[in-house]
């Protein structure tokens, strides 16, 4: 490891003109990597990581430009390669994987032709025989079977597809490979089966490794050192045991803090006497023996509850992807009706229900989606947002009152009125449209309120401010929350009941502090373990553990049976 | 040489402004507002100028000249000579037809003509397929398989046969009476651009967050949906202008088409009729070719333009 450095960084700096002026993304930056190191680049969306990246392939995006400085890829000056070096020198010597691998492989290519393709481009014609060998190799050293070289890239899962991307960076055994947040969309599971096997792969073949990211519990898992950046500065450096357990730099601090971590100290600070906006003898959100199937899918199997809303409560609905989670959640606010059983609202049937009180019950109940980028009309001003159901539902008494209803929700929520209001949604961060949509539901005061991975698209510096915003809804407006969720630990921190779903069943339920602070069933014991902790004397356990638990549950062996941890005064939950 | 403000504190900031920079900037400021493009410029300009054309026309001209034989026979525009010899005269500017007929006055009225056609039967067939779009995007089911295949199976059918058979029947048509027949040619592509915006657009997150604040179907549909698609909407638009104008001006060089008024289309027939190829009479049917190619790189121009200013990626920043 004491050898030449593999990418040297001399000063570089990269601007982006545009008719505002000159943007600097990246401002003198210096790092070296030597081989066979892991460095990790963390910071929040347009920090300069991505760019820093992208630089060193000589990929940035137009308009932007290296200003100064210098990029020394072992002995190579990138910056004076012409183009036809340039191209030589990407994925032979310098392999970048990016943040969706969902949409980098070409989809009407079989995956081994897309890796075959990736040799000859490099190596000129090879003999057929060989490159069957090569991308055999290659597969089966990111864990996966030869046969998936036949497929298509739709016929795989998106754990799988990022490991195709992984074997098509190290296919040409680079001396550098740039990861940029290669498990961003995945689940916690699968996202710990991926760093995995990218770490084994870096390690055979010794090359130095870039992971960008905004995670630090991830970071703390799976590198040596790490690069916090903050507006392109690069803040501190050092090995994670240096930067995690003795942070100089206050954004550090701040980055290694706003990590939820189960058990440990809770972010919000209830306030004690938690109001309760309704009296009736209904309960709340009733799911009378509800199963959803799509075709021969069955996403939810048939499960009862009864949520009577006297005092607010969150409920927390954890699982991974395909879990079901995200359909119960469109079940309850009646975008999708139910294959068998109701789905009631106070006692009445919501797809039975008439004119006047489907707009009642689209007022009561409310919801905050994943997606802060999508959820607003680009051609309207953020206001239309809010204003639009205001109007609609029949809350606003004059053009004032709705102007200064919108500013205090704005202000419920942290958001200066003055200068998100009147803005188009382009214009705002992804973390200040989602608090403009907790902003809204606070304002119409539903009972209830659907949130749906309200916090998955959002810098990780921002999460618990937007989580204790949408706490506050429950603690201080009265409003119960259904928190849908693959992320336990703020589960842990916000809810009052968890109910953990596997393949549309519920495998465990009860309060959080014992369904995630000491799980029975081993499907939230895999969830749990896969969570990446900053926290360097934690393990995060082997692949092999994890491939097994998770084929125990998968053929039945195990956890075929619900395990309920107890209830809570409220909320009643039966499966059939 | 224009200079970086100085206000911009970095150590480049004063250097002066090499060419290369000056245009990237300009193309910056393109960027930043897509509608101030030079294509769409230049291609409404000369549309604008066509309906000049017949607006000042009207106030400065004698439209009486478009009749037979108000002037001489074969004139040539002024400066020329035809093949008897004759002058063109200061009377006729642009030289008059096989039958005395001012060529001015002609595309004065003709030009004007066969741009109010295209645009009606585009604004009716838009119309169509923006309310059959929605539908069968929205409604689903039955109606959109009916919607999607009878626009399919309409996409494939020559629109200039069944109008040639339609319009020999009808015998004379008026201009209004050509274009609605031309706009049952010119729904389809606006349907199925609509239908395939609106089923990705119903998912996305601002119809759902719309659906949540109990807005109507209509609202939706017009509200929040519509603006979005009117650069699409603009786009198609312009095309099918084109389109509608293309087959008109078929229609009517084939000799058919309203048969008293005067058109660009029809002035052409005229003259190939008459044997003004071989008499070397160019004027006759060259200006109003002229005219229309004008139009159609006004058309063209527009299009493009418009193209830029809906999908940001064309517009080119380097």
């Amino acid at each position: 490891m004491t050898d030449k450095p593999v990418l040297t960084l001399k000063d570089l700096s990269i601007e982006f003109p545009t008719p505002k002026g000159v943007v600097e993304a990246v401002k003198a930056l210096d790092l070296t990597i030597n081989p066979g190191v892991r460095v990790g680049f963390i910071g929040e969306s347009g920090s300069g990581k991505t760019t820093t990246a992208l630089a060193v392939m000589r990929m940035l995006a137009n308009p932007g430009r290296i200003a100064g400085g210098e990029i020394m890829l072992g002995d190579t000056d990138m910056r004076a390669l012409d183009e036809e070096g340039i191209r030589k020198a990407r994925l032979s010597r310098v392999a970048y994987i990016p943040q969706g691998a969902m949409n980098s492989l070409n989809p009407v290519m079989r995956i081994e032709d897309q890796l075959w393709d990736a040799i000859t481009a490099h190596e000129g014609t090879t003999d057929p025989a060989e490159l069957k060998r090569r991308s055999d190799e290659a597969l089966s050293s990111v864990g996966l079977p030869d046969h998936v070289g036949r497929l298509y890239p739709h016929e795989l899962s998106g754990g799988m597809k990022q490991r195709v991307c992984i074997a098509l960076g190290v296919i040409l055994t680079p001396e550098l490979i740039i990861a940029d947040e290669p498990t961003s969309a995945l689940d916690v599971v699968t996202q710990r089966q991926v760093m995995h096997t990218l770490q084994e792969v870096q390690k055979k073949i010794g090359s130095g490794l870039i992971l960008i990211g905004h995670d630090m519990g991830l970071m703390a898992q799976s590198v040596d050192e790490l690069a916090v950046l903050k507006n392109g500065v690069l803040v501190e450096h050092g090995t994670v045991k240096q930067i995690i357990e003795a942070p100089k730099h206050p954004y550090t601090q701040d980055l290694i803090s706003s990590v939820p971590l189960v058990g440990g100290d809770s972010f919000l600070d209830p306030s004690g006497k938690t109001p309760s906006n309704r009296a009736g003898a209904e309960p709340l959100m009733e799911f009378r023996d509800v199963t959803k199937r799509y075709g021969q899918v069955t996403a939810v199997h048939p499960m009862s509850f009864q949520l009577d809303g006297e005092v607010p409560k969150i409920i927390s609905i954890v699982g991974q992807s395909g879990s079901g989670k995200s359909t119960m959640g469109s079940l309850m606010l009646g975008f999708n009706p139910p294959t068998e059983g109701q789905v009631l609202f106070e006692g009445q049937d919501i797809s039975k229900m008439s004119a006047a009180q489907s707009l009642e019950f689209r007022k009561n109940v409310q919801a905050v989606f994943q997606d802060p980028y999508g959820c607003f009309n680009p051609f309207y001003r953020v206001d239309h947002a809010l204003k639009f159901p205001f109007k609609q539902f029949g809350l606003a008494k004059s053009e004032a009152h709705t102007q200064q209803a919108m500013e205090e929700a704005c202000d419920a929520v942290g958001l200066d009125p003055s200068l998100i209001l009147r803005r188009y949604p382009h214009q705002l961060s992804g973390g200040q449209r989602q608090r403009l949509i907790v902003a809204r539901a606070l304002m119409l005061s539903p009972k209830l309120l659907i949130a749906d991975e309200p916090v998955s698209m959002v810098d990780a510096s921002l999460r618990a401010t937007i989580l204790k915003n949408i706490y506050d809804l429950k603690d201080r407006y009265g409003i119960s929350i259904l928190y849908i969720t693959h992320d336990l630990a703020t589960a842990y921190h916000v809810s009052d009941y968890v109910m953990v779903l596997y393949h549309g069943r519920v495998v465990e339920a009860g309060p959080p502090k014992e369904v995630i602070g000491d799980p029975h069933h081993p499907y939230t014991r895999l969830l749990i373990d896969s969570i990446p902790w900053p926290d360097l004397n934690r393990d995060w356990g082997t692949p092999e553990e994890a491939d097994r638990a998770i084929h125990m549950l998968d053929t039945g062996q195990v956890g075929t049976e619900s395990i309920f941890r107890g209830d809570v005064p409220g909320f009643s939950l039966k499966v059939a | 040489m224009a200079e970086y403000s100085t206000d911009d504190n970095t150590a480049e900031a004063t250097h002066k402004m090499t060419r290369a920079e000056r245009r990237q900037a300009r193309r910056m400021r393109r960027f930043d507002n897509p509608w101030n493009n030079p294509k769409l410029f230049w291609g409404a300009g000369l549309l604008l100028g066509i309906i000049a054309l017949g607006i000042l026309g009207r106030l400065f001209w004698d439209l009486e000249l478009v009749f037979t034989g108000s002037g001489m026979l074969k004139l040539p525009p002024i400066g020329f000579e035809n093949l008897r010899g004759q002058e063109g005269t200061l009377a006729n500017p642009l030289g008059t037809d096989g039958a005395g007929r001012d060529i001015l006055a002609l595309i004065i009225i003709g030009a004007p003509n066969s741009l109010f056609v295209g645009l009606l039967a585009s604004l009716i067939g838009m119309s169509a397929g923006i309310m059959l779009g929605f539908t069968a995007g929205f409604v689903g089911g039955r109606t959109d398989d009916v919607i999607r295949v009878l626009s399919d199976v309409m996409i494939t059918i020559p629109p200039l046969l069944i109008l040639v058979v339609f319009q020999a029947s009808f015998g004379d048509v008026s201009l209004t009476m050509m274009a609605l027949l031309i706009a049952g040619f010119v729904w389809q592509s606006p349907t199925r651009l609509i239908r395939a915006q609106v089923l990705s657009m119903r998912e996305s997150g601002y119809v759902q967050m719309a659906r949540l604040s109990g807005a109507s179907t209509f609202h939706i549909m017009f509200k929040e949906m519509l603006p979005n698609l009117v650069p699409y909407l603009f786009g198609s638009f312009i095309a099918n202008v084109t389109t509608s104008i293309v087959t008109a001006v078929g229609l009517e060089v084939l000799g058919l088409g309203p048969q008293r008024i005067p058109t660009l289309g029809r002035t052409i027939y005229e003259a190939i009729n008459a044997g003004a190829l071989i008499q070397n009479l160019w004027w006759w049917w060259g200006i109003p070719t002229i005219l229309l190619a004008v139009m159609f790189i006004g058309l063209l121009l527009i299009n493009l333009g418009l193209d830029e200013v809906s999908n940001p990626r064309l517009r080119k920043l380097s």
